[in-house]
């Protein structure tokens, strides 16, 4: 059955709506005034950036750093965690499942709120590190549900099979089982780095003086009002966005 | 097990236990810089029944499911179109470039748009038309805007997924049994994509509930949501008992509200 | 010969409430085509998983020459399987995918590489070993799959429906490239199946199967021309099944009376005595079908129900005069073009040797 038109135009009118908003922002990125007001093209705010931001790249580096630790972290929890899942027979698997979906159910706040009591009860100091953890955290579910979904694309039986031609439990797992959730576990690392990067109220509570991201970091410019800085970041942002999203096309599939 | 057993642990650690934390914290007595003394008190939860508190319950129950409703509504058609058009994979990367962009940056789209200083106002002063401002922000509604757009991407992505899945033939089937093109929408493919559906409305609303960024930064004083004062309580108020126990009525409301909206629906199916 | 022969003695296994196996023995000689036959749920995989090693049975032992193997695991037992969805591994060529077992023992690069040839010469997927399973046919997939079991040079070779998931005219071509094969490595071949014409077609030995228990050993001969009991009979080919008493018996055969057919004589392969109540069996294409009665056969008349033409032979069923229906595959020796062809609605006799009709099941008097 072919859509009809009321579907077509909804599609086009919803991106018209998503992407005017945002084709605005890049466009005054190169504007030569610092009111909205279009009187030329510049390169003034990218320059601004790039040599006049020190605490902005301060942020991103912070970001950089927190998101690739955690990533590793989460990946490799996650994806062992799917494969125990996928391949064990014990009890209490249903437990494993509860407590992996609630953090998708529970709102993020609540998350950061409780990490946030959690540490200040355990007198862990608030910094990098907090934020790593609570990264690694809300990542880990996702993580473990990607290389999940890789991994019910395969019968048990390849693992059997494995058995059957020799291999120990070590062999099946780093001959058999880590390349073929491989596709998986590369889609759980770049699912993570982008939770990571992107994730701005988790971190908002438990990040401390000093170690602000930059999510964290673009908040409070915002809340300060509009600048053409801010226009030129998310410029630089949407286009790596955009080059992730392409590259990631191939794994999307173990994402939804 | 061994192999789960790391991530297990990391799970029970710094999620399992900190969400028994808030919860056993609402249960006790405020100290005036933040923490918490170890006897028993309602207190947290008494100050819930306040007008003011239930209004902001109320506010936040009605701008989640208006945005959810909308964001839904908008949602199906388009991932129908996108599940049957022949430019899907392109749709799809336009759909899906928005949900990998920054949530920040989208906020900040509208207030750069919409904002007192925002491009429209200016524009409109640049022409005469107005001296000083028109208030396009700061209030629930402009809050509902944005929910939608942040969370469109979410809704439609399951519902395409859920779509994309189903053989075409049985709508050719249901076509061919006289069905019309309206008709075969509502009998035919929204009961085969009832999973979809329940996803992109629990992707939409447990986010909207828990919003913090969205009516903080384009919602004015009557927007504020839940989540906003739940930061209050923590950082200004320092009332940790008080901000454990909103988290915690919100927890049980959206925990219950899933497998209550989960279990009702697949009953549905079932009959 | 390199194969080994199997001994399965008193397995037993459950699955929860489920017994899927009850008691079972058997006995595989070395070097031999063995089969497995049964209806799905009959226990035949799980059997044959258990002497892969890949199931603990609740009770019992497999031997393998005559040495208990039940406490050697699955990677270090000398057998190897071929399973149903072929589980090849999808991230390895066709050539890595052979030569897993053979890069587990430590084996020198030039020695994989004539091994490894010399098994896809022979399964002729030299052309391809370099291609992922994700690029191969159903056909191929299945011969990767039985030159990786075959790589390790096990004793004894198990195949867990190896062809059913591909169409017919291909299930046909395989079965008899599995035989040549079986006759060129000389290795025991356990065979699961649940289609009754692959296993008689290319086994030495076959086990029928049901309920968790065996029903009946013995050469396809044997299964398919005296089943054991009613089960067999109807599992193995198509059959006409009647119950009938014993109205007189002499040496060799029984004179009997078939309600719907009337009286006539059978093949006495059991002791039975005046009065028993019995089951016989009478398979279709041993029946005669013409426009006269036969002389010294049981002859009765009938007329035809349904004539079913399928091109090397016809189906027939024959209402009887006393009401019972008999299937009859008459097979077309001649040009059919010269002959009489029988019809719907014809009035016809139907007629049979004594010896074609024997007793599956008694029930005493």
């Amino acid at each position: 059955m072919n859509p009809g038109k009321f579907s077509r135009l909804i599609t086009f009118l919803i991106l018209i709506f998503f992407y005017i908003p945002i084709a605005v922002v890049v466009l005054f990125s190169f504007n030569a005034s610092k009111s909205p007001v279009w009187v030329g093209f510049s390169l003034l705010w990218y320059k601004e950036l790039f040599t006049n931001s020190y605490s902005i790249w301060k942020a991103f580096w912070n970001s950089i750093i927190v998101a690739i630790s955690a990533s590793f972290v989460a990946t490799a929890l996650g994806a062992f965690g799917a494969i125990g899942l996928y391949w064990g027979k014990f009890k209490g698997k249903d437990y494993i499942w509860i407590i992996s979906y609630l953090p998708l159910i529970i709102p993020d706040i609540i998350i950061g709120v409780s990490l946030l009591i959690f540490f200040v009860f355990i007198k862990l100091r608030l910094s990098l590190f907090t934020i790593f953890i609570a990264h690694v955290t809300f990542s880990l579910p996702y993580a473990l549900m990607i290389v999940f979904s890789r991994l019910q694309d395969f019968e048990y039986s390849i693992i059997e099979a494995a058995y059957d031609l020799g291999a120990t439990e070590e062999i099946a797992l780093f001959k058999v089982i880590i390349p073929i959730s491989f596709p998986g576990i590369l889609a759980a690392f770049f699912m993570s780095l982008t939770l990571s990067i992107d994730d701005f109220v988790i971190t908002f509570f438990v990040a401390g003086p000093g170690s602000t991201t930059l999510p964290l970091k673009i908040y409070s410019m915002i809340r300060f009002g509009i600048s053409p800085t801010i226009n030129a970041i998310s410029t630089l942002m949407l286009a790596g966005t955009i080059v992730i999203s392409v590259f990631m096309r191939k794994y999307l599939k173990y994402i939804f | 097990m061994k192999y789960v057993s790391g991530y297990t642990l990391w799970l029970v650690i710094f999620f399992v236990i900190p969400l028994i934390i808030i919860l056993s914290f609402s249960f006790l007595e405020k100290t005036p810089y933040g923490g918490v003394n170890f006897s028993f008190s309602l207190e947290g939860y008494k100050s819930l029944l306040t007008i003011g508190y239930l209004k902001v319950f109320w506010r936040t129950v009605w701008i989640s499911i208006i945005s959810t409703l909308i964001t839904v509504l908008l949602a199906l058609p388009a991932a129908y179109y996108i599940a049957k058009s022949k430019f899907k994979n392109l749709l799809l990367i336009l759909v899906v470039i928005p949900f990998w962009t920054n949530s920040l940056i989208r906020i900040y789209a509208w207030i750069f748009v919409l904002g007192n200083n925002g491009i429209i106002n200016q524009f409109l002063r640049f022409i005469g038309l107005i001296d000083s401002h028109i208030q396009f922000l700061y209030n629930p509604w402009a809050v509902i805007l944005v929910l939608v757009y942040t969370y469109l991407p979410y809704a439609i992505i399951p519902l395409y997924a859920s779509i994309e899945r189903l053989d075409n033939s049985i709508f050719e089937a249901a076509l061919d049994l006289g069905c019309s093109k309206r008709k075969a929408f509502f009998k035919v493919l929204i009961p085969n994509i009832k999973t979809g559906l329940i996803t992109s409305i629990i992707f939409v609303l447990i986010p909207a509930m828990g919003s913090y960024a969205i009516p903080d930064l384009v919602g004015g004083v009557n927007s504020k949501m839940i989540g906003n004062e739940i930061a209050r309580q923590l950082t200004t108020a320092k009332n940790w008992p008080a901000a454990s126990a909103i988290s915690s009525v919100l927890t049980l409301i959206t925990l219950l509200g899933v497998i209550l909206f989960v279990r009702n629906s697949k009953k549905e199916v079932l009959n | 010969m390199l194969g080994s022969n199997v001994e399965i003695k008193n397995i037993s296994k459950f699955f929860g409430d489920f017994q899927a196996l009850d008691n079972v023995s058997l006995q595989v000689k070395k070097g031999e085509f063995f089969s497995l036959l049964g209806p799905s749920g009959c226990g035949k995989t799980t059997l044959l998983r258990i002497i892969a090693g890949l199931e603990q049975p609740d009770s019992g032992d497999v031997l393998f020459d005559n040495k208990s193997v039940i406490n050697i695991p699955a990677n270090k037992r000398e057998v190897n399987t071929i399973f149903q969805n072929y589980a090849l591994f999808p991230h390895l060529t066709v050539f890595e995918n052979v030569a897993f077992s053979l890069r587990l023992k430590k084996i020198s690069e030039t020695e994989i590489k004539e091994r490894v040839g010399k098994l896809l010469y022979l399964v002729r997927l030299e052309e391809h070993k370099n291609k992922k399973p994700s690029q191969l046919s159903g056909g191929q997939r299945q011969r990767v799959a039985i030159a990786r079991a075959l790589a390790n040079e096990p004793k004894v070779l198990l195949l867990d429906e190896p062809v059913s998931a591909l169409d017919a005219k291909l299930r046909q071509e395989l079965l008899v490239e599995l035989d040549n094969l079986h006759d060129q490595v000389g290795i025991t071949f356990i065979y699961v199946t649940h289609d009754q014409a692959e296993a008689i077609s290319v086994s030495d030995h076959v086990a029928v199967m049901n309920n968790g228990k065996i029903v009946q050993t013995g050469t396809p001969y044997e299964i398919y021309e005296s089943p054991a009991n009613n089960f067999v009979a109807t599992f193995i080919g198509e059959t006409n099944l009647m119950k009938a008493e014993v109205r007189e018996t002499n040496e060799e055969f029984v004179r009997v009376f078939a309600k719907g057919i009337g009286e006539f004589e059978c093949y006495k392969d059991k002791e039975v005595k005046k009065g028993d109540k019995i089951l016989l069996t009478l398979r279709p294409e041993k029946i005669k079908i013409s426009s006269k009665p036969l002389e010294g056969l049981n002859s009765f008349h009938g007329i035809v129900e349904e004539e079913i033409y399928m091109g090397y032979q016809t189906k027939y069923f024959v209402k009887l005069d006393e009401g019972y229906i008999l299937k009859i595959y008459k097979q077309h020796v001649n040009y059919l073009l010269d002959e009489k062809i029988i019809h719907w609605k014809d009035e016809v006799f139907v007629s049979w040797n004594p010896n074609d009709s024997f007793i599956i099941e008694v029930e005493e008097n």
